[in-house]
């Protein structure tokens, strides 16, 4: 038996306003994009609780994004820049216990950028096949001994 | 006169003066000392201002008092520092009403495991002696050595009692508020210098924050927690905690189909149950840890020992410094409440926010 290829799971979190209508265009533009991608569309960047990021690394996912608005786009005015906080909490709470921080992305793309949808999609995808397997997925599990 | 008598006669005068008409200090039970509140003069004899034990956050038992409505008399309550910090964090979190409240608080001796206390009691007095000898007694908790602010601070509380490097213990007020309530005392301002007691622990923190950071990630963070109970003891004791819903404690959210698991423990060789344990203080840590004060109470309420406030207070230590904030210690704006336009954008994207 040849050793299984590693491939991730990454969770999307994107926003109805903007990401999720960047990956509407990126689909019917027929840009190529990894099937790795497991999109959940939710109203705002800001309505995503930082413990679903983890949770979602927790329970098997390798990678999460969070896709909002620009900065100064919102919907709901201020929306992402509460996103963006959150998202440094997150960051810094898994730096400092030493994970990889690097599992969660937050990225701004606006409803009429398919083309950095797909390129954000296939660059992530590269650098989290590149990475192994996610440590935080193993939390609390008897195996991953082989993940660093 | 020891302090604890000051601080007495200071209570009796203030209700013959009429300038409060009640009190919020810790009074002595069989084996640790509680909050109580009193409203009369001949009440006061019962209590123990400075205990040499914190069993919850005073804070937090305000929060209590004046979570339906605001204090409708003058209520006097006697704080240790990290708890008038939390009451500061916690009107900042609109949780407590300040009106007709003031705080004293004091320099304070660090207090001692409510556990240790019950099987080998101490007097507060001893630990206030080691203190004006200007040395940090072996007996207080991990948390009180390491404090980063043991004394009263400006704008934090209403008034102080300084009792480092002064003969007579002497009172000064923080705030207005403290200002208008010493002058109806009739009781003059003094001043003393608590700098060699804030040295002291800002020695051990330094050192602390640098020898004690858990590492290592997954397995770092398991070994660490390896006896949780998920008892959720810390989350209820801690003063930032105040949802009335939390998260980790709708079960529902963690409801699966029994396929669920199977397919887990398919993938990942095997899991342990329950499967948020360590997801909780993880969470937790992401939910309060800009905001946690240092008051060790999740330490001290581990039926495991597990030294929580190494995990609390280091991390935590880490997210103030990612948005230059301190709790409790002045009037900036929690993290999670507030927001820039133009801020922290080594956040953003892969690589720190370059196209």
């Amino acid at each position: 038996m040849t050793e299984k290829k590693f491939d991730p799971v990454i969770v999307g979190f994107f926003c109805n306003w903007c990401t999720s209508a960047a990956a509407d265009l990126a689909g019917t533009s027929r840009l190529h994009y990894p099937a790795s991608i497991r999109p959940i569309r939710v109203m705002c960047s800001s309505t995503v609780d930082p413990v679903y990021l983890v949770r979602a690394l927790q329970e098997g996912a390798d990678a999460t994004i969070l896709g909002g608005c620009h900065p100064g786009d919102c919907h709901y005015i201020t929306g992402n820049y509460k996103a963006r906080r959150r998202v440094a909490i997150v960051k810094t709470v898994l730096k400092s216990l030493g994970f990889d921080e690097t599992r969660v992305l937050l990225e701004w793309i606006s409803g009429s950028e398919g083309p950095k949808f797909a390129r954000v999609m296939n660059e992530y995808t590269d650098y989290i096949k590149k990475r192994g397997p996610s440590d935080f997925k193993y939390l609390d599990s008897l195996g991953g001994e082989k993940v660093d | 006169m020891t302090e604890n008598e000051m601080l007495k006669k200071f209570i009796r005068d203030g209700f013959e003066k009429g300038v409060k008409e009640a009190v919020m200090a810790r009074s002595e039970t069989k084996d640790s000392y509680t909050y109580a509140l009193i409203t009369k003069k001949e009440d006061v004899d019962k209590l123990t201002p400075i205990a040499p034990v914190m069993q919850w956050n005073g804070a937090d038992i305000l929060r209590r008092i004046t979570k339906l409505k605001k204090s409708e008399r003058k209520l006097l309550a006697i704080l240790r520092p990290c708890e008038s910090r939390t009451y500061k964090e916690l009107v900042k979190f609109n949780q407590i009403n300040p009106e007709n409240i003031i705080v004293l608080t004091y320099d304070c001796p660090g207090t001692v495991h409510a556990r240790n206390y019950k099987y080998e009691p101490t007097e507060s007095e001893k630990l206030i002696e080691e203190m004006k000898s200007g040395k940090i007694s072996n007996k207080v908790r991990e948390s009180c050595r390491v404090c980063e602010y043991p004394t009263p601070i400006k704008g934090v509380g209403d008034i102080g009692l300084g009792i480092v490097n002064t003969t007579e213990p002497v009172f000064f007020s923080l705030s207005d508020k403290g200002k208008e309530f010493l002058a109806g005392m009739g009781i003059s301002e003094g001043e003393r210098d608590d700098s060699s007691w804030v040295k002291l622990h800002r020695d051990n923190r330094e050192k602390w924050l640098k020898e004690e950071r858990i590492t290592g990630g997954r397995k770092g963070l398991e070994e660490f927690l390896s006896s949780c109970l998920n008892c959720h003891n810390c989350k209820d004791m801690c003063p930032i905690c105040f949802c009335k819903e939390c998260f980790f404690e709708d079960h529902s959210v963690f409801d699966y189909e029994s396929n669920k698991f199977y397919n887990w423990a398919d993938d990942k060789d095997g899991i342990r149950l329950p499967t948020d344990k360590s997801l909780f203080h993880v969470g937790r840590l992401i939910h309060m840890g800009t905001s946690c004060i240092g008051c060790g109470l999740c330490q001290q309420a581990c039926p495991m020992d597990i030294p929580l406030y190494r995990l609390f207070g280091i991390v935590g230590n880490d997210l103030q410094k990612v948005f230059n904030y301190k709790p409790g210690v002045n009037d900036d704006i929690p993290p999670v409440m507030d927001f820039r336009e133009d801020e922290l954008h080594e956040f953003e994207g892969l690589f720190g926010g370059e196209e």
